[in-house]
C-alpha cells in the first residue's frame, strides 16, 4: 500500500517532518515501511507555459517550439509530441540546454506520464488554463503484511491519524457530514442478511458528465499506484484511498427494476466482471443484484453490464460494508484480489459508508460540473454494535511493558488515537478499531507500548524459579548420531522432503503409499518422501562428477501416509559411501560404522530390491528387530564406481538401545576355547552359521568368533569351509574337559543334523 | 694352556656377527669347549695342582665370558641400530583412511543456539513437519479466512494436513505437553510454497522460542533477545523493537539489529537503512494461551521466531540460499 505524503499533509496541515523522517517514525510506531520514492521528480521547478510558435525541423520528427515559460522567460525547446502547437498551454520543465535534432533545446515540454500524473505519453500535457501543476510528492510504501490487522490504515485519513498521534500535530477531518441529505430512498435497497452486508448506503446522481479528472486528482491516484480512468471511477478510487471505504458506481440506466439487492448468488448464476472475466457463482458468494441478476460481486468487483461509460448520465453510487470473511472466501475462491476485497477482508467499519458519501457530495460537483443529486440518502443498515469498554489496570500495564506507567501519558496516547478513556481508565476503542483489531486489554498494551517506543523499556532478566529443564532424549541421541558420522568421515547433507512419482517408483516405492502435496511448487515435487534414498541417490550422482570417493549422510524425516489418521514421521539415518573400486570395502565400512550406533547388530542376507545390486543386499537386525538395510546401489543407478548405502530407523535404534548400562562381574575362572570348521555351500552366509553355532553352544558359550574361511581343494567346487572359535566358561567354576567336550559334541551333532559336514 | 685360552679369546674377538659369536661360544664355553677340556684331567692332578688349575680356569672363564658378553652386547646394539635405520619412515605422507566429515552449517548454528538456551534453562523441543490446521493456524489465533494466512504460502497435503509454515506450532505442542511455567525453543524444518531463487527457498529452518511465566514483560523479552544476539554474533548488538503484526502475539514486534556490515550509516546489505530485520517476536496472545489450556489471567509470556537459515547465511556470508539444500560436497565439505 502506497501513501502520498502530500495527501497525509492535507489531514495534518502543520506536519513539518519530511517524508523520509516520517517513514522512520511510522516504521517505529505503526507499520513497516518499505521505502520512500519521489513522485513526479520533474514537477520540481516545472511551470505552466504557453507555446508561442512551433515549426517542424527538416529531416526530423521533432518540432522546434518557442515557449513562454513564465518566470524562466522565452525558451526554444525541441519537442517530439504531435500535439505541440502554437497557442497550447502546457508544462515546461527546466532541464538545461542540450543539442536535440541539431537545435539547442533549453528545457523540455513534458507529457503527463513523464510527470507521473497519469499514463498518457502520447503527447505533452494540455492545460485548460485554470489548472495548476500538481506539486512534487513522495510515496511512502507500507508493507501490506504489517497492516492486515488495521482496517483503518488502508486509507490516508487513518494513516494521518497515526501521524498526528505520533507527532502531536492536530488531525483535520475532510469529511463534512452535514452535506448528507436526509433519507428518502432514490433507489430501493434490500439486504437479505445483515451479517453478510451490515450496511448498504447509496446516492443517485443525474446530469453526470463522464470525462477525465482534474490533473491534481489524477496525480494523487498515480502517487498511490491507482490508474486514472474517468472522473466517476476516479472518484470512487480517490475516496477509497482517502477513507479506506471501497465504493462502486453503477450506470443507473443499465439497471433493471427499481430495487438493488444484496443477496447470496443463486446456484447457476454468473457474472461478466469489469476485468472481462466471467465468474460462475455459488450461494457462498454475496452479490449485488438488480431485477435481472448479479450486477457486482459484493466487495470484490463490479459487473461489466452496468459499468460507467462515456454515455453514462445517471449513476448509483454505492458505499456499502461487507463481512470480512465472506469477501475473503469469495475472493480466494474466485482467485480475484482487488483493491476493494483487500480492504473489506480486513473488517471495515460500517459507520464509514455514509462518510464516504458525504465526501463524494463535496467532490462530485468539482469533477462533474452540473451534476445533480436525485432524492436523498438510501441507507439500509443493520444493528451496529457499539464498541465495548475495556478496563485498563495501569499497574498491570506496567508489568506487561516492564516499567511503571504514568497515567497522564497513557491517557494522552490513547486519546490521540481517539480512544475514549473515562476517569476509571475504562477504555473504549473508536469504531474503526473495534471491528476486529482492538478487543482486549493486551491490545491496549500494544497501543501504549508502540507510542511510548519499545526502546524505552529497559532489558530486564526475569525473576523465575530455577528448576531442571525437560530434555527430550531424542535431542542428545540425534547429536550423538551426527557427531559419530562426522567423526567417521561422513559429511552431512540436507535434501528436500519432496520427491516425484518417478523417483518413488525407481526406488521400489508405491506412489499411492505417499502423502500427496495438493499444490506442489513444481512438477516432480508432488509426494512426501517415505525414504531418504531418492535424495541421497541424487547427491551420489551429482558429487561423483567432482569426487572419486566420498562419504555422506543425512538425518531426516520419513513421512508415511496413514489411512484416516495422522501421517507417521520417523527420523532415519542414511549413510552412503561412494568409491571407484569393487564395492566390497564400502559395504563392510558402512557396517562397521553402523555398529557404533547399534553394537552387536546382525546383518542378515535378504533378497535385493530392484534398485539394489542383485547379490549385495541385506537387512540389519538388532535385538531381533529389523532396524535397517545395507546394500550396494544397482549399477544402473550409478554411472561409474560403486555406491554402498545404509538406512537406519533412528527411532527404533533409540528405542532398542539399553537404557542403563550394567556391570557384569569379571570372570574369575579361566575360559576354554576350541575351533570348529564347518563346510557349507559357498554362498551360505557366515552369519547364519555363527547364529546356529551360538544356539547349539548353549548358555556356557561366552563367544562365537568368526576366524576365517577357505575355498579350494580338497573341498569340492561350490563349497567352503568356515572356521569359528567357540569360547566357553562358567561364572562359578572352571569347566571340566568332559563338560567342554559335551558342548563341542552338541554343536557338531546339531550341525550334522542340519546337514553340515565338519572338518575337525 | 695359556695358548689354548689365547686362541679361544682370539676366536671370540674375530667373530664377525652374532651367529659367529654363538658358534664360538659353543666351541669355547660349551660342554665340549676349551674350559671343559681344561677341567677334564682334574682328577689326575695333585690337590695343589688342582687348586692352581682351578684358579687358572676361573680366570680364563671370566676373561672369555667377559669378551663374549661385551661382543654380544655390541652386536645386538648394532643390529638394533641397523633395524631402526632400516625402518626409516616418511611421516609427511598423507594419513590413510577417511578425512573428518562435516556437519551441515544449519546443524552447527542450531546446536550453538540450542546450547545457549539450554544454559538459560530452556527445553529444546521437536515437532512434526506435517501439521494440522489446528496447530499451524487455529491454535495460533489465525482462524480460517484470516488475512494473515496470506503471509505464509502453505503447502497443503491430502487429508487436511499441511506442511508447517513455521515452527510456531511447537509452541502449542510445548504448552500442551509441559504446561506453565515453560521455557522452550524449537528448531526445525519449515515449508513455504514459494519459488526458489538466490534468496528464497521453499524449505528452510526456523527456531521458535517461548517463555511462559508470571508477569513476563516486554523488558524481559528485550533482555533475552539482546543476550541471544550478543552470543550469536559474539559481540554487543544494538537492537530496536518496532510494531509488527503476528496474530499469535499481542503486542507484536519486529526486532531489528544495527547493521553488522556498516554499523549504521547504511549499505547494500541493510538497504541503506542501517538496520537489518532479524526476528519477529511479542507477548503471547491470550487467545493462544487459552487454546492451549493455560489461563491468561495467571500466566503470560513472550515468543519469538528466529530465521535459522538466515542466520546461517549471515554467519558464514553465504550468498546463495540454494547451496544449503544442494548436497554439494564442494560447499558442505567446507564446514568440517
Amino acid at each position: 500500500m502506497k501513501f502520498s505524503y502530500n495527501w497525509i499533509k492535507e489531514f495534518v496541515p502543520t506536519l513539518d517532518i519530511p517524508a523520509e523522517g516520517l517513514e522512520r517514525l511510522i516504521t517505529m510506531k505503526t507499520a513497516e515501511c518499505d521505502g520512500v520514492e519521489k513522485v513526479g521528480p520533474l514537477r520540481e521547478g516545472a511551470v505552466v507555459a504557453q507555446v508561442l510558435e512551433a515549426e517542424a525541423i527538416p529531416g526530423y520528427h521533432n518540432q522546434k517550439a518557442l515557449v513562454d515559460a513564465g518566470p524562466y522567460g522565452i525558451k526554444t525547446v525541441v519537442c517530439g509530441a504531435p500535439n505541440c502547437r502554437a497557442g497550447l498551454a502546457t508544462i515546461y520543465v527546466p532541464l538545461g540546454v542540450k543539442n536535440v535534432s541539431g537545435v539547442l533545446s533549453d528545457g523540455m515540454l513534458a507529457s503527463a506520464a513523464e510527470l507521473d500524473i497519469n499514463k498518457d505519453h502520447d503527447g505533452i500535457v494540455e492545460l485548460d488554463g485554470s489548472e495548476g501543476i500538481p506539486a512534487l510528492d513522495h510515496a511512502i510504501e507500507i508493507d501490506n503484511k504489517s497492516i492486515t490487522h488495521r482496517p483503518d490504515l488502508w486509507g490516508h485519513h487513518g494513516m494521518a491519524r497515526e501521524v498526528a498521534a505520533i507527532t502531536g500535530h492536530a488531525l483535520r477531518d475532510v469529511v463534512d457530514m452535514s452535506r448528507l441529505p436526509t433519507p428518502s430512498w432514490p433507489v430501493e435497497v434490500q439486504v437479505e442478511d445483515f451479517s453478510l452486508c451490515p450496511r448498504y448506503s447509496a446516492l443517485v446522481f443525474e446530469n453526470v458528465t463522464v470525462q477525465a479528472s482534474p490533473l491534481w486528482l489524477q496525480a494523487r491516484l498515480m502517487a498511490v499506484g491507482l490508474n486514472p480512468i474517468n472522473n466517476i471511477v476516479d472518484l470512487t478510487n480517490f475516496i477509497m484511498a482517502e477513507l479506506a471505504q471501497p465504493m462502486h458506481a453503477f450506470d443507473r440506466e443499465k439497471l433493471v427494476g427499481p430495487t438493488i439487492y444484496a443477496r447470496p448468488a443463486r446456484e447457476g448464476e454468473s457474472i461478466l466482471a469489469l476485468n472481462d472475466e466471467t465468474y460462475e457463482l455459488t450461494p457462498a458468494n454475496l452479490v449485488i443484484a438488480d431485477g435481472s441478476g448479479p450486477i457486482a460481486i459484493a466487495g470484490v468487483i463490479g459487473g461489466d453490464g452496468s459499468a460507467i461509460s462515456g454515455t453514462t448520465t445517471t449513476i448509483v453510487l454505492e458505499s456499502a460494508s461487507f463481512q470480512a470473511s465472506s469477501v475473503r472466501k469469495t475472493s480466494s475462491a474466485l482467485k480475484l484480489r482487488t483493491d476493494a476485497s483487500m480492504r473489506f477482508e480486513k473488517a471495515q467499519d460500517p459507520r464509514n459508508t455514509v462518510r464516504a458519501l458525504a465526501r463524494a457530495l463535496e467532490l462530485l460537483p468539482i469533477l462533474s460540473p452540473g451534476i445533480r443529486l436525485v432524492g436523498g440518502l438510501a441507507d439500509c443498515c443493520g444493528l451496529l454494535a457499539e464498541p465495548a469498554a475495556i478496563p485498563l489496570n495501569l499497574d498491570w500495564l506496567g508489568r506487561k511493558l516492564g516499567r511503571p506507567m504514568d497515567a497522564a501519558e497513557v491517557r494522552r496516547i490513547l486519546e490521540r488515537l481517539e480512544f475514549d478513556v473515562d476517569s476509571d481508565f475504562n477504555v473504549t476503542p473508536p469504531t474503526w478499531r473495534a471491528t476486529k483489531d482492538v478487543a482486549m486489554a493486551e491490545d491496549l498494551v500494544e497501543e501504549v507500548g508502540r507510542m511510548m517506543g519499545y526502546d524505552s523499556f529497559p532489558p530486564t532478566p526475569p525473576m523465575v524459579p530455577c528448576a531442571p529443564t525437560y530434555d527430550p532424549p531424542a535431542r542428545e541421541f540425534l547429536r550423538h548420531v551426527k557427531r559419530t558420522m562426522a567423526a567417521e568421515g561422513f559429511t552431512e547433507v540436507s535434501n528436500y522432503s519432496f520427491i516425484s512419482e518417478g523417483e518413488a517408483r525407481r526406488f521400489g516405492l508405491k506412489p499411492e503409499d505417499h502423502l500427496r502435496v495438493l499444490n506442489p511448487i513444481a512438477a516432480g515435487q508432488e509426494l512426501m518422501r517415505t525414504s531418504l534414498i531418492p535424495g541421497i541417490h541424487r547427491n551420489i550422482v551429482e558429487n561423483s562428477r567432482h569426487f572419486d570417493h566420498f562419504r555422506i549422510f543425512e538425518v531426516g524425516h520419513e513421512i508415511h501416509r496413514q489411512q484416516d489418521a495422522k501421517p507417521i514421521e520417523r527420523a532415519h539415518l542414511m549413510l552412503a559411501l561412494y568409491a571407484k573400486d569393487d564395492g566390497r570395502a564400502g559395504l563392510l565400512e558402512l557396517k562397521r560404522v553402523a555398529q557404533f550406533l547399534a553394537p552387536g547388530l546382525e546383518v542378515r542376507a535378504a533378497a535385493a530390491e530392484s534398485f539394489e545390486h542383485s547379490t549385495r543386499a541385506a537387512d540389519i537386525f538388532w535385538h531381533d528387530t529389523k532396524i535397517g538395510r545395507l546394500a550396494e546401489l544397482h549399477p544402473h543407478l550409478v554411472e561409474a564406481g560403486r555406491a554402498a548405502v545404509l538406512d537406519l530407523d533412528l527411532a527404533l535404534v533409540q528405542e532398542l538401545a539399553p537404557a542403563v548400562l550394567k556391570y557384569t562381574a569379571v570372570r574369575r575362572f579361566p575360559t576354554s576355547a576350541f575351533d570348529l570348521s564347518v563346510v557349507a555351500a559357498s554362498r551360505e552366509p557366515a552369519g547364519a552359521l555363527e547364529r546356529q553355532i551360538r544356539i547349539l553352544a548353549g548358555p556356557l558359550a561366552e563367544a562365537v568368533e568368526y576366524v576365517r574361511e577357505y575355498q579350494g581343494p580338497p573341498l569340492p567346487e561350490g563349497s567352503k569351509s568356515v572356521s569359528f572359535r567357540v569360547v566357553v566358561g562358567a561364572a562359578d567354576r572352571t569347566l571340566s574337559t568332559p563338560e567342554i567336550l559335551a558342548i563341542r559334541d552338541g554343536i557338531i551333532a546339531g550341525l550334522a543334523a542340519a546337514g553340515y559336514e565338519l572338518r575337525i | 694352556m695359556t695358548e689354548l685360552v689365547d686362541t679361544a679369546l682370539e676366536r671370540i674377538h674375530s667373530s664377525a656377527n652374532l651367529a659367529d659369536l654363538e658358534a664360538v661360544r659353543v666351541d669355547v664355553l660349551g660342554r665340549k669347549g676349551v674350559l671343559a677340556q681344561l677341567s677334564k684331567d682334574m682328577g689326575k692332578l695333585t690337590s695343589e695342582e688342582r687348586v692352581q688349575r682351578g684358579k687358572f680356569i676361573n680366570a680364563a672363564k671370566q676373561s672369555l665370558e667377559g669378551a663374549y658378553d661385551a661382543l654380544k652386547a655390541k652386536f645386538e646394539s648394532e643390529a638394533l641400530a641397523a633395524r631402526l635405520d632400516a625402518e626409516w619412515l616418511d611421516l609427511t605422507v598423507p594419513a590413510p583412511g577417511p578425512k573428518r566429515g562435516a556437519l551441515h552449517p544449519v546443524t552447527l548454528i542450531q546446536w550453538e543456539i540450542e546450547d545457549l538456551f539450554r544454559s538459560m534453562g530452556f527445553s529444546v523441543l521437536d515437532g512434526p513437519e506435517v501439521e494440522t490446521e489446528h496447530h499451524n493456524f487455529d491454535a495460533l489465533n489465525i482462524p480460517p479466512d484470516h488475512p494473515a494466512r496470506d503471509m505464509q504460502d502453505t503447502f497443503w497435503l491430502e487429508g487436511h494436513h499441511l506442511l508447517r509454515t513455521h515452527t510456531s506450532p511447537v509452541q502449542v505442542r510445548g504448552m500442551e505437553k509441559l504446561g506453565p511455567p515453560l521455557k522452550m525453543i524449537a528448531p526445525g524444518r519449515v515449508f513455504r510454497n514459494e519459488s526458489v531463487d538466490a534468496s528464497h527457498e521453499h524449505t528452510f529452518y526456523q527456531l521458535e522460542g517461548m517463555m511462559i511465566d508470571k508477569d513476563v514483560s516486554v523488558g524481559n523479552l528485550i533482555y533475552f533477545m539482546k543476550t541471544l544476539l550478543t552470543a550469536i554474533f559474539h559481540r554487543e548488538v544494538t537492537v530496536r523493537l518496532r510494531p509488527g503484526f503476528f496474530p499469535f502475539v499481542e503486542p507484536g514486534f519486529e526486532l531489528d539489529i544495527r547493521c553488522l556490515i556498516c554499523g549504521g550509516p547504511g549499505c547494500p546489505v541493510c538497504k541503506q537503512s542501517g538496520w537489518v530485520e532479524l526476528l519477529p517476536c511479542g507477548l503471547v496472545n491470550p487467545h493462544v494461551l487459552r487454546s492451549s489450556g493455560i489461563d491468561p489471567k495467571e500466566w503470560n509470556g513472550f515468543a519469538f521466531g528466529l530465521g535459522l537459515t538466515r542466520l546461517v547465511m549471515m554467519r558464514y556470508a553465504i550468498d546463495d540460499i540454494r547451496w544449503l539444500q544442494s548436497g554439494d560436497l564442494r560447499f558442505l565439505g567446507q564446514f568440517a
